[in-house]
C-alpha cells in the first residue's frame, strides 16, 4: 500500500500542516509518495521539513518515502541550487528529471546543511558569513556591524538540534520577498530535526512542574518563554533566549512547531495565532526565524 | 604583571581548527580549559583575555569561556579583564553574566574606549567602578565625598568591586585594575 501525500502548490510554514496531516498517522504504516509536481513554491522551512520526513521513516524503519519532483522548472532549478537533492540521496526516492545544481550568485545566506555534529554548527557559521554580510546589507538595509547577529542566532538554533534532537537535522537560511504578507524583503533561518522533540526533550525535568498541562505546547513554551533546559547546568536556556531578544530587535517572528503544536512569538506586521495545538502530528522539532527588512518597501 | 591571553590563539588550538568562530559550548570549554591552564601555571596578578581576531561569539560560548570561568576557582587567584571586544561581544558576555549574576572589567575595541564593567551590579558598584577608572585609587573617604555618599554606602561599594576583583583592594585604598 502507497499513501499519495500531496505537497501545496504553495509549500512554507503555514501549509506544512496540510502536509503533515495528508502523511497520517505517524510512524506511517504504508509507504508515502509525497506528490510535488503541482509545487509552484517551497520555502527554505519546508524545504528542510521534507528531508526531515525522509530521516524520520528512515529513524522510525519505514520503507523510503517517494518523491516525485515538481513539474516547474523554476521549482526544480531553485530545490536543485539549494541543494536540496543531494541531500535527499538515501532519504527519499526522487522520480522526475533533475537539473543539475547551478552554480553562481544567489540569494541563499545559506543553502542547506545538514546538522549531525557541533562541526557542522561551525560550518554553518563560517558558511553564512561569506555571503550573508553583502544580501544583508545590499537587500535589506541592515548595517555591516548588525550582521553578526545573523551569526548567532544560527549557532544557538543549530546546536539545539546537536543538544537535543538526538539525530540529524537540516538549516536553510534564504532571502526574498514577502509581497503579499509583508510587502518587504525578509530573511529567513528554517531548522528542521526528526528528533525526539521539545516535550520528549524536557519530560524528565519539567511535565511534573506543569501537570495536567503538560504536552507539545506547554514544552516549547516551557523552552522559548521560561528559557528553561534539560540540563542542569545553570547556563544552558539563554541560546533561545538571545533569538528571542535578536527577534524582537528586528521586529521579526520566530515559531517554533514540535510533535503536536506551534508556539510563535507574532509581530505586528503578522495574523499568526501564538499558540496552535492539536495539529497533526510530525516528528522532531521545526524552527522558523523570520528577519523583516527594516521599514523598506518591496524590491 | 600581566599576562595576556589571545583567544584566537586557544581557537586555531580547539577542536574547531581554523575557525575565528567562538561558537558551540564544546569549542567554549575546550577555550576555557586552555585558558585555565594557562592560568594555573602563570605568576601574574591580571589576565587579558583579547578578543582580537575573533569574528563572532555566541552565547554558549560566551557563557562557556567567560561565566564559567569566573565561577571556577582558577579566576579567583588573579583579576580578568576582557579587552578588544566588539559591541556583539560585549553584548554576549554582558548577557550571559547577568544570567549567572557575574561582572567582570571590560575594554571594548576602538581608540579612546574606556573600561567597562560588564554583566550583573548594582548601581552603586557601577558608579564605584566608574570612579575609580576615571579618578584612580581611592578610598572610601574620597569617593564618598565625590559622588556625595555617605561614608558606609561609599565603603560598601568599595568592598564589593574588591570581592568582586573588580579592583584591587590595598591598605584600605582601592585601585583600578590595568587596563592596557
Amino acid at each position: 500500500m502507497t499513501r499519495v501525500v500531496q505537497v501545496p502548490a504553495s509549500f512554507d510554514d503555514r501549509t506544512f500542516d496540510q502536509f503533515a496531516e495528508a502523511c497520517g498517522s505517524w510512524p506511517p504504516d504504508v509507504r508515502l509518495l509525497i506528490d510535488a509536481r503541482q509545487a509552484q513554491w517551497v520555502s527554505p522551512y519546508a524545504l528542510v521539513g521534507l528531508l526531515t520526513t525522509g530521516q524520520a521513516l528512515a529513524d522510525a524503519g519505514c520503507p523510503q518515502p517517494l518523491f516525485t519532483a515538481p513539474q516547474s522548472d523554476d521549482v526544480k532549478r531553485y530545490l536543485a541550487r539549494t541543494g536540496f537533492f543531494s541531500h535527499a540521496e538515501g532519504l527519499l526516492e526522487v522520480h522526475g528529471k533533475i537539473p543539475k545544481a547551478a552554480s553562481g550568485p544567489t540569494d541563499a545566506l545559506l543553502d542547506i546543511r545538514a546538522i549531525r555534529a557541533m562541526k557542522d554548527v561551525h560550518d554553518a557559521v563560517r558558511g553564512i558569513s561569506d555571503n550573508a554580510t553583502r544580501i544583508l546589507v545590499e537587500q535589506l538595509g541592515i548595517e555591516s556591524k548588525e550582521t553578526y547577529g545573523f551569526g548567532m542566532a544560527l549557532s544557538e538554533a543549530c546546536q539545539n538540534i546537536v543538544e537535543h534532537a538526538g539525530t540529524a537535522g537540516w538549516v536553510a537560511v534564504q532571502s526574498y520577498t514577502w509581497r503579499r504578507r509583508l510587502g518587504r524583503r525578509v530573511v529567513v533561518i528554517a531548522v528542521s530535526d526528526s528528533g525526539v522533540g521539545f516535550r520528549h526533550s524536557l519530560e524528565a525535568s519539567h511535565a511534573r512542574q506543569y501537570g495536567e498541562r503538560w504536552g507539545d505546547g506547554a514544552a516549547i513554551e516551557a523552552a522559548l518563554i521560561q528559557n528553561v533546559s534539560r540540563f542542569r547546568d545553570p547556563g544552558r536556556g539563554q541560546g533561545l533566549a538571545y533569538i528571542k531578544r535578536f527577534v524582537h530587535q528586528w521586529n521579526g517572528k520566530i515559531s517554533i512547531r514540535s510533535g503536536t503544536a506551534r508556539l510563535s512569538i507574532v509581530p505586528d506586521w503578522d495574523d499568526d495565532e501564538p499558540l496552535a495545538e492539536h495539529l497533526p502530528f510530525f516528528p522532531g522539532a521545526q524552527v522558523q526565524i523570520t528577519i523583516p527588512a527594516p521599514g523598506a518597501a518591496a524590491s | 604583571m600581566i599576562q595576556t591571553i589571545r583567544l584566537h590563539h586557544l581557537l586555531r588550538e580547539s577542536p574547531s581548527g581554523e575557525s575565528r568562530c567562538l561558537v558551540t559550548r564544546p569549542t567554549g570549554a575546550a577555550v576555557r580549559n586552555s585558558i585555565e591552564r594557562a592560568l594555573e601555571s602563570s605568576s601574574c596578578a591580571t589576565v587579558f583575555l583579547d578578543f582580537t581576531e575573533v569574528d563572532l561569539l555566541d552565547l554558549s560560548c560566551a557563557d562557556e569561556v567567560v561565566a564559567k570561568l569566573l565561577l571556577g576557582a582558577s579566576s579567583g587567584a588573579c583579576y580578568v579583564v576582557l579587552c578588544n571586544l566588539r559591541p556583539d561581544q560585549v553584548e554576549a558576555v554582558d548577557h550571559v553574566l547577568r544570567h549567572h549574576h557575574l561582572a567582570v572589567a571590560a575594554v571594548p575595541c576602538g581608540d579612546g574606549a574606556s573600561a567597562d564593567l560588564l554583566g550583573w551590579a548594582d548601581e552603586d558598584t557601577r558608579a564605584a567602578f566608574g570612579s575609580v577608572v576615571s579618578t584612580g585609587p581611592t578610598t572610601a573617604v574620597l569617593l564618598a565625598a565625590e559622588l556625595n555618599w555617605a561614608y558606609d554606602r561609599a565603603e560598601r561599594a568599595l568592598t564589593t568591586l574588591a570581592t568582586r576583583r573588580l579592583a584591587r583592594a590595598e591598605h584600605g585604598a582601592f585601585y583600578p585594575l590595568p587596563f592596557q
